[in-house]
């Protein structure tokens, strides 16, 4: 098929626009990977863009030896992997059940754990709740909180309606319990939404830090996203205590402030580094989330 | 005669549902933690909304905390902290519902247009990237491209020569508008595009074969089919994002607020969490929450009415 003039411009200034947005989408975390990799009161002159100018693993080496911050690091993967096997459990246990068609108040079943979705109690209840039940300063509360969610229950219920009913006839028939069936094979074929929905909770997990702002103040569960919060807030404070003291014509003590800014991306580098690098084989996963949401509505 | 039939009817299937509940004894146990759950961490806290009604103290909690009817929400109307809260919430959330909204769309219909599979799914999965960045992470990115000295200080001094005063945006609270728009452009772009592309995948392609015959353009066809054919499903996404007309990404704007602009840019939702958790002001917060919940769920539910009435889809 032939094109017109018109066209031929258009698909022309298209790709150039779609690179422009790519450049846009990366700069920021480039910028962010030099910076970490760069002498810190190099840094300080400014005009690092995409690489280094003066190279040094320093920074990092900051990072891995704070004890604050190697401690957020592995409680943090413990927070996600405990987060993720216990919401897993409770979440596909609920989906088998109300997988299946002639369970008895099965409608009230659902509309008790609907509701939940359109009406919640705020923040502050939350809060007063958690005092009761002991959670505040407690590592339970990144793991409990969360544990069920509707919109995944539905995601794996919908996948085992899927599933052939045949295979747990069969199965039946041969006496296999309810307890066999689930175990033996409805787990084994639902792997594929169970790992989707594992991939949403760790990541969800990862990249939480409200639940340590709001009620955790103990430095031993702070959580690494909330440590790299503080760095860049610090880092914010510092800065503007050096605009300040140019203002009034003084010297602020170029280290404090060097150290800080480079410290900060290298954290940043390194708290976000493991999804970044995965995420592009696993976006299918995700991806899936989207449109199986909207197939719903 | 008949009515004894009934009544073994009903008998019958009164058995049968004992032994359908003994049957399915393992099933009830599967769902027990999510009832349990639901039960804790959703009921009963919605049943601590009674607070916004009290005084509440510590000490007596809420079962004798005194009733003080709507007094907290007559404060909660009539502080002008909060109202300017209010005020921010709004103008920040409609300026990214009513200007966002276009972005993901445009995006859509462009990466649409491309032909080279390859370089679609790749700047795909680029634009993707900042929505798996946790919101603390893009602003510490943001924070150095428009320091003093970061790149966006740079470009403009090399557009403007050395005329140009260098200014940290992030720093005047003038700024945290298009701040919060376009770092919300920035981070959801790519992914939101996701649904329009799935909406479009699935318009019949015999409709786009018959307008090249009768001689449509390219352009004429995304005015004429394309987008009317995806037009329900921008009706939808545009209800359900109403609900957070009030409702503003905490994370986002807790992590842009620094000591310089925090007074000026504070929302709802962050002035909830400094009054309610920091100050222990828990009946006003709670309040405060209620009232704001309660306008969301009010603007949804009207404006699929209105959208309904004129266009016939509505999520409900």
């Amino acid at each position: 098929m032939k094109k017109t003039t018109g066209e031929k411009i258009f698909d022309v200034f298209n790709v150039i626009l779609m690179i422009a947005l790519s450049i846009t989408m990366l700069y920021p975390y480039i910028n962010q990977i030099a910076i970490s990799l760069n002498d810190g009161m190099d840094t300080i002159l400014g005009g690092i863009t995409v690489y280094p100018r003066k190279f040094t693993w320093v920074n990092y080496r900051t990072i891995f030896t704070s004890d604050s911050i190697s401690r957020a690091f592995f409680l943090t993967v413990f927070i996600a992997v405990a987060h993720t096997l216990t919401s897993l459990f409770v979440t596909t246990a609920a989906a088998y059940t109300m997988s299946k068609k002639d369970l008895p108040f099965k409608n009230a079943i659902t509309w008790f754990l609907i509701i939940p979705m359109y009406i919640s109690g705020g923040i502050i209840p939350t809060f007063i709740l958690y005092r009761y039940l002991g959670l505040l300063n407690n590592v339970l509360v990144y793991i409990i909180p969360g544990a069920f969610s509707f919109y995944n229950m539905i995601i794996i219920r919908t996948f085992i309606k899927g599933l052939p009913a045949s295979l747990e006839e069969s199965a039946m028939l041969d006496g296999a319990n309810e307890a066999i069936v689930l175990f033996k094979i409805i787990l084994p074929l639902s792997m594929p939404v169970i790992a989707t929905v594992a991939l949403w909770l760790a990541v969800g997990a990862w990249n939480s830090w409200t639940a340590t702002l709001y009620y955790v103040n103990e430095r031993s569960l702070y959580t690494l996203q909330y440590v790299v919060m503080q760095l860049i807030k610090q880092s914010d404070v510092l800065q503007q205590l050096a605009a300040e003291t140019a203002l009034t014509g003084g010297e602020m003590t170029k280290e404090a402030q060097t150290t800080s800014e480079s410290v900060k991306a290298a954290a940043i580098i390194f708290s976000t580094i493991p999804i970044v690098l995965t995420y592009p084989f696993l976006q299918k996963y995700f991806v899936k989330g989207v449109t199986i949401g909207a197939v719903k509505d | 005669m008949k009515a004894k039939v009934k009544v073994k009817a009903e008998k019958m299937s009164r058995a049968e549902l004992i032994a359908k509940l003994k049957r399915y004894k393992f099933l009830y146990l599967l769902l027990l933690p999510a009832v349990v759950y639901t039960f804790i961490f959703c009921y009963v806290t919605m049943g601590g909304l009674v607070m916004a009604f009290q005084d509440y103290d510590i000490i007596g909690g809420i079962f004798e905390s005194p009733f003080v009817g709507l007094k907290n929400f007559i404060t909660v109307f009539s502080t002008p902290k909060m109202l300017h809260a209010i005020k921010n919430t709004l103008v920040y959330s409609s300026v990214g519902l009513f200007l966002g909204t276009p972005f993901p769309i445009m995006l859509a219909l462009l990466l649409n247009e491309l032909k080279l599979r390859r370089f679609k799914k790749i700047t795909q999965t680029i634009s993707y990237m900042p929505h798996f960045l946790s919101w603390i992470s893009v602003v510490g990115m943001l924070s150095t491209f428009f320091a003093t000295y970061g790149t966006y200080n740079d470009l403009m001094a090399k557009m403007f020569g050395d005329s140009y005063e260098r200014v940290n945006i992030l720093m005047d609270a003038k700024y945290f508008l298009p701040v919060i728009f376009w770092s919300g452009i920035w981070k959801s772009i790519g992914w939101n595009s996701i649904i329009y592309l799935a909406a479009i995948s699935g318009i019949d392609q015999a409709m786009y074969e018959a307008a090249t015959v009768d001689g449509c353009s390219r352009f004429k066809q995304v005015f004429y089919i394309t987008l009317p054919s995806i037009m329900p499903t921008i009706i939808i996404i545009f209800i359900m994002a109403t609900g957070g007309l009030v409702n503003l990404n905490f994370e986002q704007v807790y992590g842009f607020q620094n000591l310089y602009t925090q007074e000026e840019t504070e929302v709802i939702n962050t002035l909830i969490y400094r009054m309610g958790i920091q100050n222990g002001q828990y009946s006003l917060s709670t309040a405060f929450g209620f009232a704001q919940s309660f306008v969301s769920f009010l603007i949804v539910f009207t404006s699929n009415i209105i959208v309904k009435k004129l266009s016939g889809t509505g999520i409900w």
